[in-house]
């Protein structure tokens, strides 16, 4: 009793077991007829359409609404083949997206290389006709398994995959590789007869690619669609890899540039130190023993120097040549000089003409008899300066106005009383130091400086008295262009000036007066 | 001493004779690549699509045999290789006959080229046939008493029987062939 309950529970359990098999096997073969269905409607224009999916397997199907169609009895498919009779396909229908229902045909037993007449009636009447050859028809399968590998060389992947099982056709089957960077949409087809491999080229390096396979027989003996694209694989392909042919040129080049640069940057080393690293001048020139034999006191150094001391409780002299109007400008300071600015200028004018006999013309003082004595050194001794880009002719003579940054007692202001310019430059025209005043050209300011002269200057180096202390004044270059002023000289605390920065008034003022030197504290930064 | 000179002149002799005189051919190398017939196939495709074309000079006097083209592969494959052999053999003799009857019909210049170079290929797929080793075939007397044969009364018909004949029967013959096999294993 017990034996036969186990013996019909087993019976049972097996019959499921076949029956859901059963089941899974139709329910995918149903699946892939419905795939492969959707795609033949696209293709195929002609009905029924039919397609082999194996050596063993044929079917014919067709769509029709599911309102219009009728019962399965009211239609019959007949089919004949070539120099036979015609036998009947028994009908199935299956439902479709969209209400449409398929009306499918399975011919399960086939011959090739022969024709076929294909005949559907519906009641009696004929609704579809079609003749083929069946081995003409094939819908196979993707191929499986698809595998995308690396080939160990750069830019390359190896595409293998599986051929559909179809005996006598593995040589006549035909497939397309398409393969794309993972996020474009456009793809490049790789094909490939008779052989179940690829070597895909040229692939960017680094980058995930997206592979698929499908296949078709090439139509020889064999033809029918192309098959669904097989399932994506995405492999990325190796880093690129750097040509050492390239690095090594690449070295080389730079090497060679880098010597080449060496090269030129050794043969114009003493220009670019100056241009890069200009040597800061030191006044140790000019002051002798200042810094090596008193260590920067001035006082004592002044005590023990020669020539006398410049000190005036009104000026500092710088070590640049006074000029004439410098010389009238000191001597405008005292009331021994007359106040008009048409007799000063008169007297800057007849400049060359009184530089020999200038003693002639100045009241006989004592620090007049040093001023004429300093003139006639300066004019017998000319030495040239040492600045290029500055206003250093002592033809000329520009009255700045500045950042007053101390007290300064001496400073008179007296720009109002300025003469205009071109009164004040004076025509040297011999030019022991190459220097020239244009009078009468126009003249521009460029920024710092508002200088309304009509006339142009240029002033290259002039002679100077290194030894002697000159004035704390701002030179100016005025090409007519633009204006390059710095400082001539330092100036120590000996007399207060003020300090000039960028700064550059020059106005000229209407009305004029004595020329008169100013004095300003000035920073000498050189 | 004589013995011993007749012996030389006789192997002499022979070798002389082995050197001028043909004889037997050696035997081909078999033939085992498919291109050789995909490219018949498709020179019979382009025949029987001229033919398609033609209106008229270009029919049959009479009616031909020729072989029947279909291919049940599980039948196919329970045959052995020699009555496939001689199944494929048959069939091109037929075709081979059937072809002979289409010259003095047949006025189109086009379509004469095509017959003779399908008539041609026939020839050298029998050349095919005997380099893999297949028995040399001894055609009957008379075709019609031959079985399996169709009959055909169109030049069209004729030729589309030949392209299913070659695509068939003779591929599938050639790819099972023992000698080619011999040579994958």
């Amino acid at each position: 009793m017990t034996c036969d309950h186990l013996r019909r529970l087993f019976a049972l359990s097996l019959m499921l077991m076949f029956c859901a098999t059963g089941t899974t096997s139709l329910l995918q073969g149903s699946r892939n007829f419905e795939k492969k269905a959707l795609r033949l409607l696209k293709e195929e224009p002609q009905n029924p359409k039919c397609f082999a999916g194996g050596m063993k397997d044929f079917t014919c199907f067709w769509v029709e609404d599911e309102e219009r169609a009728g019962s399965l009895d009211q239609y019959t498919f007949t089919y004949a083949y070539q120099n036979e009779n015609s036998s009947t396909c028994p009908l199935t229908t299956t439902p479709a997206a969209g209400g449409k229902l398929f009306f499918i045909c399975h011919l399960k037993r086939l011959q090739m290389f022969v024709q076929m007449d294909i005949k559907v009636h519906r009641e009696g009447m004929l609704i579809h006709n079609r003749s083929l050859q069946i081995e003409l028809f094939f819908l196979l399968d993707p191929p499986a398994n698809v595998t995308v590998s690396h080939t160990g060389q750069q830019g390359q992947l190896n595409v293998t995959w599986v051929p559909p099982p179809l005996k006598y056709k593995d040589d006549s089957m035909i497939y397309q590789v398409i393969y794309a960077p993972a996020e474009s949409h456009l793809g490049q087809v790789e094909v490939a007869r008779a052989s179940s491999k690829v070597i895909l080229r040229d692939l960017q390096s680094s980058t995930k690619y997206r592979v698929q396979v499908r296949v078709k027989l090439d139509g020889i003996a064999f033809n029918g669609y192309w098959s669904a694209w097989s399932e994506p694989v995405f492999i990325e392909t190796l880093p690129a890899e750097i040509d050492p042919l390239i690095v090594s040129l690449t070295f080389i080049i730079s090497f060679i540039i880098i010597v080449l640069v060496l090269i030129t940057l050794l043969s114009y080393y003493r220009f670019l130190l100056k241009k890069v690293w200009p040597t800061i001048p030191t006044p140790d020139s000019k002051f002798k023993g200042l810094f090596t034999v008193y260590g920067g006191d001035f006082q004592e150094w002044l005590g023990h120097t020669s020539g006398g001391l410049w000190l005036t409780p009104a000026f500092i002299y710088s070590e640049e040549c006074q000029s004439n109007l410098e010389v009238l400008s000191e001597l405008s300071i005292y009331p021994s000089l007359p106040p008009k600015a048409s007799k000063v200028s008169t007297i800057a004018m007849n400049n060359d003409k009184d530089t020999k006999t200038g003693s002639d013309d100045w009241r006989a003082t004592s620090q007049d008899h040093w001023l004429l004595d300093r003139l006639r050194a300066f004019q017998q001794d000319p030495r040239p300066c040492s600045h290029s880009s500055m206003l250093e002719s002592q033809d000329t003579y520009v009255a700045l106005s500045g950042h007053r940054q101390s007290e300064d007692k001496h400073v008179v202001d007296t720009l109002e009383e300025m003469l205009p310019l071109e009164v004040l430059f004076a025509s040297r025209k011999e030019a022991r130091c190459e220097s020239h005043s244009d009078l009468g050209s126009v003249q521009q300011n460029s920024g710092s400086g508002q200088l309304s002269s009509q006339s142009s200057f240029e002033y290259t180096n002039n002679v100077c008295a290194p030894n002697a202390p000159g004035y704390t004044y701002m030179a100016g270059a005025d090409s007519g262009v633009s204006m390059d002023y710095s400082p001539m000289s330092r100036v120590d605390d000996i007399a207060k000036v003020v300090i000039y920065a960028n700064e550059y008034k020059n106005e000229i003022p209407a009305h004029r007066g004595p020329l008169l030197l100013r004095q300003y504290h000035i920073h000498d930064d050189r | 001493m004589l013995r011993k000179t007749g012996r030389g002149l006789f192997a002499l002799l022979l070798i002389v004779l082995e050197w001028t005189c043909p004889g037997l051919l050696s035997p081909l190398r078999p033939i085992c690549d498919l291109r050789v017939l995909n490219h018949f196939i498709q020179e019979a495709r382009d025949a029987e699509v001229a033919m398609r074309s033609c209106r008229e000079g270009c029919g049959l006097t009479q009616t031909v045999s020729v072989p029947q083209t279909t291919v049940n592969f599980e039948d196919w494959e329970k045959k052995n290789a020699l009555e496939q052999a001689e199944e494929v053999q048959t069939g091109l003799w037929l075709l081979q006959q059937a072809l002979g009857s289409f010259g003095p019909s047949v006025t189109n210049t086009a379509l004469n080229n095509h017959i003779d170079n399908t008539a041609r290929n026939l020839v050298s797929i029998n050349a095919v046939l005997r380099s893999l080793n297949f028995q040399e075939y001894t055609p009957p007397a008379n075709a019609s008493s031959l079985d399996g044969t169709w009959t055909v009364s169109s030049a069209t018909e004729l030729l589309q029987v030949h392209v299913n004949f070659l695509r068939g029967k003779v591929r599938l013959l050639l790819m099972d062939a023992p000698a080619c096999q011999q040579d994958v294993s």
